[in-house]
């Protein structure tokens, strides 16, 4: 692949009402690119390997910026950067997973411009894909990281279809094990989903990450009060500490009734194309105690459905030994 | 409008990626043509009494032939939903399913082909004198006619190729008796997915056309036939030539 020092040029429009961004998407359609911090958009494309014809800077627009409190949780604006997520105090009391899963998101400086929407919506890391391969995910009929000799350390052991590339994101699992709602507005006004299903994989849409239509945009993330100040696990296992994607990681929010888990949501990163909940586990912990012996009994389960590829076969100990973790005292 | 749609493979030189979808539009739009036009023509033309169903009855499928047909209509319908609807941006959870009412339709396809050789296989085959039934009212065709003949030529043809690509693209793809092989060049992947669309887009025209003929007034009675079993012997006088088809009388 050919590479280059410049950006392509590109029609460039900023709005500063929602409105106007919710027009110019509906009439660009899939051929507009919607603009967070840049940080997964500006690769794709300098190394021309998307090629929209405009772009929407979703930046200026004070609507979709914000943490706001309300009836029933928090609302948090798309366009929200992840710093003040990191910072804002109400997060911190109430919803320490989000503001955990975000202070692990790459670097200070990306966490500085990456909007929650930018790193809910990115697309998957999978080389093969983003060096602008014709594969499955790309529209072609083959997977470049599902064959004998292919590099597949980093990708799915789970809920594979066809394609075998993750999610990428951290947040995406805090906000799953938070059972937070995405608000995705259009022209004709506004649809509420449960994070589960703003999520998708390959076995119903090969070449998207999310759920969002062209000209949808996400405008806010919802949490519900149903998990505010419970006891939260966060933990991210990656080849460096610092701007890197996961492994595998883990965002577990528990609901204790005394001394026992009346509730749970468990959910690991980096090994699905979706944020992948472990419900087996969370069925299993139900009525249990927080303990080394709790943890040993419902670790291995974290990895029973699992196929590993080739070379990710450490994905399978790691998530066992995330959720043994979790569950110890 | 492109009939085939190409990428670069992972040496960069371009190779078949399959079928250009858009067609799938003129298919249906040339289809719905036809259907109009032969449906303005059959209005403005006259034609003789229509035969009555009362009355003496005669055999023209068997049940097996019958649940054969209609096990195979489903399976069609099946593999054209779960394949063209995500396409046309209807997503869902379709390759299992797919595959599973493409093994169906493989099942009763060699079915079908198997039992052929123990039925009268000339009632099938076109031949010279289909041409002269095709051009001559006045000649009654034996048990099938030139343009049912035809209808079963094409989809013989069309579920052939569809079912020989699907099989190798079947071979392909995870299932829970193997794992993905990666066995073949992406040029060859490529033709395999332009011959299981190109004949897809035939097939669903030819449905089109299928699905219309059964509805016609005049052509009730086959499909009647095909549920059912019987046709008149009023029908029969109307419409076959009893020295070319002599079938069973039937209750």
């Amino acid at each position: 692949m050919a590479s280059f020092d410049v950006m392509p040029e590109v029609q460039l429009f900023q709005p500063v009402e929602l409105d106007d961004a919710l027009k110019l998407a509906d009439e660009l359609g899939s051929d507009g690119w919607l603009l967070g911090g840049g940080q997964d958009t500006y690769g794709w494309l300098k190394d021309r390997a998307k090629q929209p014809r405009a772009m929407i800077d979703l930046n200026g627009i004070e609507a979709l910026q914000g943490i706001r409190k309300t009836d029933d949780g928090m609302e948090i604006g798309a366009a929200t950067i992840l710093r003040d997520i990191i910072r804002n105090e109400d997060i911190n009391r109430d919803y320490s997973l989000l503001s955990q899963a975000a202070s692990r998101v790459a670097s200070p400086q990306i966490r500085n411009v990456g909007t929650l929407g930018g790193n809910l919506s990115q697309d998957t890391r999978c080389w093969y894909y983003r060096r602008g391969l014709d594969c499955y995910r790309a529209g072609g009929n083959i997977c470049y990281a599902d064959g004998p000799q292919s590099m597949n350390r980093e990708h799915a052991v789970i809920g594979a279809s066809r394609c075998v590339a993750v999610s990428p994101s951290d947040t995406a699992t805090a906000l799953l094990a938070l059972d937070a709602t995405m608000v995705a507005e259009n022209t004709e006004g506004q649809r509420f989903l449960a994070a589960e299903d703003f999520f998708v994989g390959p076995n119903t849409h090969i070449t998207q990450m999310t759920a969002l239509k062209p000209g949808e945009i996400l405008s806010a993330i919802r949490i519900p009060k149903k998990w505010a100040n419970q006891r939260f696990y966060w933990e991210k296992v990656a080849d460096r500490d610092v701007w890197d994607f996961a492994l595998v990681s883990i965002a577990v929010s528990m609901a204790m009734d005394g001394d026992k888990i009346a509730d749970s949501r468990f959910v690991c990163g980096g090994v699905a194309c979706t944020p992948h909940r472990l419900t087996n586990v969370e069925q299993a912990v139900r009525g249990k105690t927080l303990s080394n012996e709790s943890a040993d009994e419902v670790a291995p389960l974290a990895s029973e459905e699992c196929k590993p590829l080739n070379y990710n076969h450490f994905k399978l100990p790691l998530m066992e030994n995330l959720v043994r973790r979790a569950m110890r005292g | 409008m492109d009939i085939a749609t190409y990428k670069d493979d992972v040496w960069g030189q371009e190779v078949l990626n399959g079928v250009s979808w858009d067609l799938l539009w003129l298919v249906i739009v040339l289809a719905f043509i036809f259907i109009a036009g032969h449906a303005i023509y059959e209005t403005t033309r006259k034609r003789a009494q229509k035969p009555s169903s009362e009355g003496a009855r005669v055999n023209r499928h068997e049940a097996i032939d019958r649940l054969f047909h209609w096990v195979m209509a489903g399976s069609v319908f099946v593999l054209l939903i779960t394949g063209i609807f995500p396409i046309i941006g209807l997503n869902f959870a379709w390759l299992e399913i797919h595959w599973i009412a493409g093994i169906i339709l493989t099942i009763v396809v060699v079915f079908h082909i198997l039992r052929s050789f123990t039925q009268d296989l000339s009632s099938m085959a076109l031949g010279p004198s289909d041409l002269k039934e095709a051009l001559d009212e006045t000649v009654k065709p034996g048990k099938y006619s030139p343009a049912q003949k035809s209808m079963h030529m094409v989809v013989s043809i069309l579920t052939l190729l569809v079912i020989g690509s699907g099989l190798i693209m079947f071979l392909q793809i995870e299932t829970p008796w193997w794992e993905r092989p990666n066995s073949l060049s992406e040029a060859t992947l490529g033709l395999v997915f332009f011959v299981h669309g190109i004949s897809t887009l035939g097939l669903v025209g030819v449905i089109c056309l299928h699905i219309y003929f059964g509805l016609r007034p005049e052509k009730l009675f086959y499909t009647r036939s095909m549920i059912k079993g019987w046709i008149s012997r009023e029908e029969l006088n109307a419409h076959h030539d009893q020295q070319r088809w002599k079938p069973d009388e039937t209750t």
